[in-house]
């Protein structure tokens, strides 16, 4: 009697007959096998294959495809770079999933026994701080507009990177950064790194200078031979004003955000070519009356054919700023 | 006019749209009637008979398992043929599911135009805007912005004088949510005070998009066009719309839809009229009324 006034509690699916869960078994099993035999093919699928290049005095890049998120890419589409001082490890970006910050951690410790002593995130883009929760015990900093946009958006950025780029996000959360160190510069085991707030990307854009080797971290300030996007900037004037500030600093080599190094200082001359070509675009197409489909199939001048994703930046940057042009014409 | 053989794709997803949508589900299964009717009747054909060859079956360019419910719905039994010569200007992919640019353009069509019916397939609500130009001073023609709930075919069926419709489409990529978010103005009492505010200018023809000395005329208005979809926050929306010449005779007419996006931007293109103006009236019975300033001209 017992026996049966627990069954009678047991929900309807439940009530497997014998038939059923022997299958149900051979079920279980199968699922388990398979589950052993993907992983080894999983680990191999959701390797980002990160190689760190060393480009400057105790300076390494991690360079990332010149392409927008996919499931092939899984999101590698940043540069994250680290400067391995005498009191420990740098980081600035950590990449786009826990994955990313997982396996970055690993190629930073072939090259280097010292500990990641501190991290920046360059600022709130979901590619540039989804890889933080690989670097929870250790320090994060970010400027306090980056903290706010991330503790904001942060999660939908997570799940719409998740649509982008599938599984090679899985168990990714966001980690919310904290603030910079409060030094300005901040010497570190014989670097002397100075952080300047700008907002032309995101309305809060952290780059880094060391002034010790001469790199100049930029983050998505700069693009470099991959078109810039513009979702979140304040203006594409304010923008070309910051790069012209930046042109300013004593820099030797630069790291975009994305793209390649740039020793020759082409890549905020391209940035203010392209900055202003589609500033008067959209300008122009305003005053002309130009429906946003018309913007979008506007010819794209061929000076920035080596520049990859253009035509596909071109159209999302139409969707997000050419509303603004249409109104100031009215 | 093609014949071919058809099968019934997704017509769970069918099934499933139609009870999101809260329609009866019996809608689908209330089409094989329709085979018989008209010259252009919807074919049907079960799982159970794949092969079935249905005369006068058009296909779909655009394969959406929901053409004919909604050819159903908006042109009823008519003739129709998808037709080229109507063009659906949409983005490769919808970078703001709440403000998806969309360009109806049916000047290619011989046929003097009578009405122009327009809807995104997969959209909780499908249908945006329906436009009677009524002069022909006025393009068959119309710009506007969406919103898309997901990936979606948007149609505009164009009626013709000879009573053909002429079917043109494309398919919009999204990611989606455009239907369901809120209105930024949920967020933002600004349009309380501001509702109605209308910013409008006449361009002269932008090149190669007009001839003969017509004009462009550009509209935006201060509207949150609640789509009812969201929790709390009723349907709100501009329903009718009119283009006006001189002398107030109408040039076209509108029929909009949620669907529209908030604070609409709508585009129309006439010859060489002067003292054209825009009335509207949204669904709580405000009406909205504004006249193209001379001096606001531009090209």
């Amino acid at each position: 009697m017992p026996l049966v006034s627990v069954r009678s509690v047991l929900p309807p699916g439940l009530r497997l007959n014998a038939v059923a869960r022997v299958f149900g078994c051979l079920g279980l099993l199968a699922v388990g096998l398979l589950c052993v035999l993907s992983q080894s093919a999983v680990a191999g699928r959701f390797d980002y294959e990160l190689r760190p290049r060393q480009v400057a005095p105790d300076t390494w890049l991690v360079e990332g495809r010149r392409e927008s998120f996919s499931t092939t890419n899984g999101g590698n589409i940043v540069n994250v770079a680290f400067i391995v001082t005498d009191a420990g490890v740098v980081l600035f970006d950590t990449g786009p999933s826990l994955r990313f910050g997982q396996q970055l951690r690993h190629a930073i410790a072939r090259i280097t026994d010292k500990p990641v002593v501190l991290v920046i995130n360059s600022h709130a883009h979901p590619d540039h701080f989804l890889g933080n929760q690989a670097f929870a015990d250790v320090s994060i900093g970010a400027l306090s507009g980056t903290t706010t946009q991330i503790t904001q958006n942060g999660d939908s950025f997570a799940t719409s990177l998740y649509g982008l780029t599938g599984d090679w996000m899985r168990g990714t959360e966001v980690v919310v950064p904290a603030e910079l160190p409060p030094d300005n510069p901040l010497i570190l085991g014989g670097h002397r790194l100075r952080f300047l707030a700008f907002e032309g990307h995101t309305g809060a854009d952290l780059v880094m200078l060391d002034e010790t080797t001469g790199v100049l971290f930029a983050g998505d300030l700069v693009f470099y031979q991959r078109a810039l996007t513009t979702p979140q900037t304040p203006g594409l004037a304010h923008w070309r004003a910051e790069l012209d500030q930046l042109a300013q600093l004593d820099y030797r080599l630069l790291i975009p955000g994305h793209g390649p190094l740039d020793d020759t200082r082409q890549a905020i001359n391209q940035m203010q070519d392209y900055l202003a070509w589609l500033d008067a675009t959209l300008s122009r197409a305003a005053r002309q009356g130009l429906t946003m489909t018309q913007v979008m199939a506007l010819p794209i001048d061929p000076r920035f054919d080596a520049i990859s994703l253009t035509r596909y930046e071109f159209s999302r940057s139409v969707a997000h700023l050419y509303p603004g042009y249409e109104e100031a014409a009215f | 006019m093609t014949i071919r053989s058809r099968q019934r794709p997704l017509s769970f997803a069918r099934l499933g749209l139609c009870l999101m949508l809260g329609l009866p589900a019996t809608l689908p299964a209330a089409e094989p009637g329709s085979v018989a009717s008209g010259g252009q009747g919807s074919s049907v054909a079960g799982p159970a008979a794949p092969d079935l060859i249905t005369p006068n079956a058009l296909q779909d360019p655009l394969d959406s398992p929901l053409w004919d419910y909604l050819r159903q719905r908006f042109i009823g039994d008519d003739t129709y043929l998808f037709d080229p010569l109507v063009k659906v200007h949409v983005p490769p992919f919808a970078e703001d599911p709440s403000q998806v640019p969309v360009s109806v353009d049916a000047r290619a069509l011989a046929g003097r135009v009578e009405r122009m019916v327009i809807w995104a397939d997969f959209n909780p609500i499908q249908h945006i805007v329906t436009a009677y130009p009524q002069s022909d001073q006025v393009e068959p023609q119309l710009s506007l912005r969406i919103k898309v709930e997901q990936g979606t075919p948007v149609r505009a069926a164009v009626l013709t004088r000879d009573g053909i419709w002429h079917v043109g489409g494309s398919y919009l990529d999204a990611a989606g949510g455009g239907c369901t978010a809120p209105s930024m103005a949920a967020g933002d009492p600004y349009w309380e005070s501001h509702l109605g505010e209308i910013q409008a200018r006449r361009f002269a023809a932008p090149d190669g998009v007009l001839a003969h000395g017509g004009a462009r005329y550009k509209f935006r208005v201060i509207h949150p066009m609640d789509t009812g979809l969201v929790s709390g926050i009723p349907e709100f929306y501009i329903e009718q719309a009119q283009l006006r010449g001189a002398n107030g005779v109408a040039l076209m007419r509108l029929e909009l839809s949620p669907p529209v996006s908030e604070n609409p931007v709508l585009t129309f293109d006439t010859g060489n009229t002067r003292n054209v103006r825009l009335w509207m009236r949204d669904n709580n019975g405000n009406e909205f009324e504004t006249a193209v300033s001379a001096q606001a001209e531009g090209g």
